[in-house]
């Protein structure tokens, strides 16, 4: 047979399969085309979810709700941390700001946050110590993992900006401190040689900063020990908010400022640990194995149940190659489809994965989507149907032939 | 009808897959059945797990024995016999369908038993057309498409095609259904895209079990007229109970019991 007959023959098997699919599909065979639809289509759907869901975690547009949201930190090109940077440029006038920020809709606290390695005494023991000033306020719960309960609320000896309001001494301890320091509630300690302190309550909770003794006291007071006071400075601000669009509002606060959320940080991480790529290569090869055994099972069947048929086209010379070819054509169609329908499906349900999220455990989408992922979801369900063929040219071969 | 010069090469001298017969010049035998015995088996053998266990043997029905046929070219042989009296299985063994259990099918001198599952395929799809008593045609296909399915495996353009297919089903008298799907036809419509669909390739040998079956009088007889005319220059076998059909034989075999009774003139 000349090439140009080949040719011909294969153009003609691909239209008559083509023809039979559509045919099917809407006719004679509604049912059982329809199921092998849903089958890809639920696959791909699922792929394309988890694959979102992989790459909004690599990109950082995941943000967790916590009982901290949002730092607002100085420009910085380097990596820091959002708690302990320490030497760095610092924001001005912050309890203003602090006023302002919790103005805002949406938001439930906020707190300027100054860190300093302070000397505390107690008795003959002197230790150095992470000091942390913040205006403790309801809903504050916890900074650095130390509990802001033992300290008075809106900082009172800031006074309006005057210094000279009731000076409270608290002093809150993380267990790690209080054990270097041997102290408890209600014994006193000496801060930067100010031994007006009292520590009103010691807290074992788990530090973001790691094992690091650390206290926290009231901002105004930290200022006026460490002369921060003179232009009311603190490093970063803390804010506690259950909704993504604060962020916004946020970056505008101080021009040289950066927002991060406790999200982008964890997305951070994970990017760095190949998670998401983990995530969305075990989703590819699931939905190849669960597709494409789904595809050999319904296809399989079909070609079991049309065995009569198939033999009917041997009966009338077709090859056993031939019908394999029409058979092809039928599943790549099918695959094909339900790789872009599913795809679809995939892109709306990455939309209600992002809605459920944002409405229960985040505050911000947990999934992205990206009109590529159409050609990722028919590539793959057309990948489904080419694996698939092999053993479906060996079933063809053992259900064809004889007398139908 | 495709006249016998047509330009679909029915002999393809590069494909491996092809049989190489020549085409009938003169009356000779297009296929001959010699002492022919086919044997079924009824369900499966139990294997050697089941031998093992006890399982007996399935059992076998002889379904054809001993019989022997030449069929030339110009002849109408009419098959003729009750149910079960082996002229369906005689018709398949004729048309490589199947293989005897013994004895030999000859087509054109070529032992069917020589060739491969694909070469009596090919052999099937270039020298013989196939009208099955129920029809079997491709419910997900139109009539059209159903006649023009053996053209497409021999690598016929689609212009080519529908024009043949077209051509083939108003010689039947469905021109006017050339769209429609075997659902949406009567049975003895469905019958009659069935010969369309036996003689689009111009086959040489013509294979029809009961064809007329479905048919009305009128339309039976036309059909019969088609046969009689395509007879002309190929091999006509059918395999019928109605007398009408059989009138048109040059050569009635009567079957009884899986063995040839009679085989001669009317």
């Amino acid at each position: 047979m000349s090439l140009r007959r080949r040719l011909t023959r294969w153009v003609g098997l691909t239209r008559v399969g083509l023809r039979q699919t559509i045919t099917r599909a809407t006719g004679t065979d509604r049912t059982r085309v329809r199921f092998s639809l849903l089958g890809v289509v639920v696959v791909i759907a699922l792929l394309v979810v988890v694959t979102g869901i992989g790459i909004g975690l690599a990109t950082g547009t995941t943000v967790y709700d916590d009982d901290v949201d949002y730092w607002i930190v100085p420009e910085s090109d380097g990596e820091r941390s959002s708690l302990l940077a320490t030497d760095q440029p610092q924001f001005g006038t912050v309890h203003e700001t602090t006023e302002r920020i919790q103005a805002t809709d949406d938001v439930t606290f906020a707190s300027p946050v100054l860190s300093e390695v302070v000397r505390l005494e107690v008795g003959d023991r002197s230790e150095y110590v992470l000091v942390i000033g913040v205006v403790n306020s309801p809903g504050f719960e916890q900074i650095a993992g130390v509990s802001t309960e033992g300290l008075t609320d809106d900082d009172p000896y800031y006074a309006n900006g005057s210094y000279d309001g009731d000076w409270t001494g608290e002093v809150v301890l993380s267990r790690s401190a209080s054990n270097l320091l041997k102290v408890g509630a209600g014994d006193g300690v000496t801060v930067a040689d100010n031994d007006s302190f009292i520590v009103t309550a010691t807290d074992d909770g788990t530090s973001s900063a790691g094992d690091i003794p650390t206290a926290v006291v009231q901002l105004s007071e930290l200022q006026t020990l460490t002369g921060n006071d003179e232009y009311d400075q603190a490093d970063q601000f803390v804010v506690g908010s259950n909704s993504p669009a604060v962020e916004d509002e946020l970056a505008g606060i101080y021009p040289q400022s950066d927002v991060l959320t406790r999200g982008g940080l964890t997305a951070s991480e994970v990017t760095e640990s190949g998670l998401p790529f983990a995530l969305a290569l075990t989703a590819f090869v699931v939905a190849i194995s669960v597709g494409t055994l789904f595809v050999l099972t319904t296809t399989g069947l079909e070609v079991v149940a049309d065995r009569r048929q198939l033999a009917t086209l041997s009966a009338l010379g077709l090859s056993t190659r031939s019908q394999l070819g029409l058979i092809g054509v039928q599943t790549l169609v099918i695959t094909g489809l339900g790789g872009l329908v599913g795809s679809i499906v995939g892109l709306g349900g990455i939309r209600l994965t992002n809605y459920i999220a944002t409405e229960t455990i985040t505050t911000g989408p947990i999934a992205t989507s990206h009109p590529l992922f159409v050609a990722y979801g028919v590539a793959t369900g057309l990948l489904i149907g080419i694996l698939s063929l092999p053993i479906l040219l060996i079933l063809t071969r053992r259900v064809t032939g004889g007398v139908p | 009808m495709v006249p016998p010069s047509s330009p679909i090469p029915l002999v393809s001298d590069d494909d491996p897959a092809g049989v190489d017969f020549e085409s009938p010049t003169a009356p000779s035998p297009v296929v001959r059945a010699a002492n022919v015995t086919k044997i079924y088996t009824r369900g499966s053998d139990p294997g050697r797990l089941g031998t093992l266990l006890g399982r007996p043997d399935a059992p076998r029905v002889r379904a054809l024995e001993n019989a022997s046929i030449t069929i030339s070219t110009g002849e109408i042989v009419g098959l003729a016999g009750p149910s079960g009296s082996g002229k369906s299985t005689l018709l398949h063994l004729l048309a490589g369908l199947e293989l005897p259990t013994k004895g030999t099918v000859t087509f054109q001198e070529t032992d069917l038993e020589t060739l491969s599952t694909r070469e009596r395929t090919r052999l099937r799809l270039e020298h013989v057309g196939i009208v099955f008593q129920r029809f079997h045609l491709v419910e997900s296909l139109s009539a059209r498409a159903n006649v023009a399915l053996p053209l497409v495996e021999l690598g016929v353009g689609k212009r080519d095609r529908r024009k043949r297919a077209t051509a083939l089903l108003e010689r039947v008298g469905l021109g006017d259904r050339v769209g429609h799907r075997p659902g949406e036809l009567s049975g003895g419509e469905q019958q009659r895209v069935a010969i369309a669909r036996a003689l689009v390739t111009d086959p040489t040998l013509v294979i029809a079990d009961e064809p007329t079956g479905e048919l009305d009088t009128e339309t039976g007889q036309r059909i019969l007229n088609e046969f009689e005319r395509i007879a002309d220059d190929r091999a006509v076998v059918l395999a019928s109970h109605d007398r009408p059909t059989l009138a048109i034989s040059d050569r009635i075999v009567r079957l009884k019991d899986g063995m040839i009774r009679s085989d001669g003139n009317k």
